[in-house]
């Protein structure tokens, strides 16, 4: 018997598309058989039903802060936006708000030279849920080398520490917001049903310790510094004073891995 | 009780172990059971995790996982395979698979047969397939291809479906039959499956395990499901239904003691809950009725 449509690839991409899609597929009872209390179509429709509860139900629990902050059915309508736009390439549903907060960003509603506010609000509390999901899910320090500060004179050789460079713990991120979304998350994690925050820009550390994730808010200009330390500036770059008490804090919160300084070579083609 | 030593444990009710090194009845572990299981180590032959959730995970999950598997033999349970599919197969998924199977020295690593989305996209669900000549030769070929590249047998379970294709030539147990003989490859008898899919299919779930060859079974699952009247929805979200119990009973009978599993994944309730539906299980499959054995236990 020839298949209705052409191989099944070809059947494949045409029911996923039926599945995805909104429901208003060709070729349904040509495809598919009717059961004896179901028409083809009403059987389609269970598993499109399927995969938007599904979906829905994860996004939520990646979610629950945004959830809580716009209420379930408003949630749904921007989280089933985005799985439209965006349908999941991940095989596991950990990933499947990967894109959610660039979504956000790129359809808000207020263009680039009228921009308001409470849409940051909403773009800030679903990114900085994304980053707690990465902190968790990937690879931290337990096992593996922290510097401890009581390493840091040794390491630090102040007469040659402005060319020192920290190694960061892979689960820290350096995010700012323009919202103080990380107070009103905990706060939600609290169970408490907090109002919404008002903007105040937030500049955050979020790592991971013992497999704990931490937030801690930093002034901007430390924030600034630990991000260049991050991205592989020296430390003499970016502090004034190389024993400063915040590296000592920092290395004593997990933030480094390891110190190392700039091969000769490089120095040299620095000093240069 | 450590991980080798429950091969020989007799304590779960039935004969130790199969080729696959599965002691009798184990139960679907879930994230919120996790400290449970690592603080009280109860009576449970083996645990089945999700594969996909674990196989990237470099945080507290995995590192429970691995604690665990310290103690009880750990089966993996793949829902993103898609060995149905018409994508090539994703070989860094089968490599991060086949390093979660050493990590926790997984005696067993199933999946189903069923596609689970094609384009790079992932619908995250079990989609059925057309059984059709064509179609058993294209993931007969690809078993062996992810056989081969896990260095291992894998088990291919019967999903639960609600729609049939106009083009399919062959009943499913045809399928499923050809298929693991075909492809070399092992079974996994979800009962509940079969009851939901021939309710929503009908047909006869028993002339659906009547054809199927239970030595290439190597484990079944039990599970709960909703009836919406017109339909069956494989939900795992309740207690089995006393139908299922009731061909469980019956594939016992005939194929004696097979690695039993219990999954519950909505509604998920205190663990003992869990255990005293396994205790069902093991009461059936030693003959016995396990609902009115076991009145009073709650249902979650």
């Amino acid at each position: 018997m020839p298949e209705p449509v052409a191989g099944l690839a070809g059947t494949q991409r045409w029911m996923q598309a039926a599945i995805l899609g909104d429901g208003a597929a060709d070729g349904v009872e040509r495809t598919l058989t009717a059961s004896s209390s179901l028409t083809a179509r009403e059987r389609l429709g269970i598993y499109r039903r399927g995969y938007r509860l599904r979906l829905l139900e994860n996004m939520r629990g990646l979610h629950p802060g945004l959830t809580r902050l716009l209420g379930e059915e408003m949630f749904d309508r921007f989280a089933l936006d985005y799985l439209d736009a965006r349908p999941s390439r991940t095989y596991t549903l950990t990933r499947l708000d990967e894109g959610f907060a660039d979504h956000l960003e790129a359809t808000r509603p207020d263009g680039a030279a009228h921009r308001e506010q409470w849409p940051d609000l909403i773009i800030d509390l679903a990114r900085l849920e994304r980053i707690i999901t990465e902190v968790v899910e990937g690879p931290g320090t337990e096992g593996g080398p922290v510097l401890r500060p009581d390493d840091l004179p040794a390491a630090l050789d102040l007469s040659r520490g402005c060319d020192l460079r920290l190694e960061t713990a892979p689960c820290l991120r350096l995010p700012t917001f323009a919202f103080p979304v990380n107070e009103y998350l905990a706060a939600v994690r609290r169970g408490e049903d907090p109002e919404p925050p008002a903007p105040r820009p937030v500049a955050l550390a979020v790592s991971r310790r013992d497999y704990r994730v931490t937030m801690r808010e930093l002034d901007p200009a430390a924030h600034r510094a630990l991000r260049a330390l991050a991205g592989g500036a020296a430390v003499g770059a970016v502090l004034a004073d190389p024993s400063a008490e915040a590296l000592r804090r920092w290395a004593g919160l997990g933030y480094f891995t390891r110190a190392h300084r700039a091969p000769e070579h490089l120095e040299e083609r620095a000093r240069r | 009780m450590t991980w080798a030593d429950t091969a020989a444990d007799t304590a779960t009710g039935t004969p130790a172990g199969t080729a696959a090194g599965m002691p009798g009845f184990g139960i679907g572990l879930r994230g919120p059971h996790m400290d449970h299981v690592r603080r009280h180590r109860p009576d449970v032959g083996f645990f089945e995790v999700v594969s996909e959730n674990f196989m990237d995970c470099a945080g507290g999950r995995r590192r429970a996982l691995e604690a665990i598997a310290e103690h009880y033999p750990i089966a993996l349970h793949g829902v993103s395979l898609s060995i149905g599919g018409t994508d090539p197969l994703d070989l860094g998924y089968l490599a991060r698979l086949r390093g979660l199977a050493a990590a926790v020295r997984a005696p067993l690593v199933s999946d189903h047969v069923c596609w689970t989305g094609v384009m790079g996209r992932n619908t995250h669900d079990l989609l059925p397939l057309p059984f059709t000549e064509a179609v058993l030769a294209h993931v007969v070929e690809r078993v062996r291809i992810a056989q081969e590249f896990l260095g291992r047998r894998l088990v291919l379970e019967n999903p639960s479906t609600y729609v049939g294709f106009t083009a399919s030539a062959m009943p499913e147990q045809e399928f499923m039959t050809r298929l693991a003989e075909e492809a070399d490859c092992g079974l996994l008898l979800d009962v509940n499956n079969v009851y939901v899919s021939a309710a929503n299919h009908d047909f006869d779930p028993v002339d659906y395990l009547d054809a199927l060859p239970m030595e290439r079974v190597e484990q079944i699952h039990l599970a709960g499901h909703a009836d919406h009247g017109t339909h069956l929805i494989d939900t795992h979200d309740r207690p089995v239904s006393d139908a299922v119990w009731d061909l469980y009973r019956l594939v016992t009978e005939r194929a004696g003691p097979i690695p039993t599993l219990l999954e519950w994944d909505d509604r998920l309730p205190e663990f003992p809950v869990l255990e005293a539906e396994l205790g069902k299980a093991r009461l059936a499959a030693a003959g016995r009725d396990p609902v009115s054995a076991l009145q009073g236990v709650p249902d979650a």
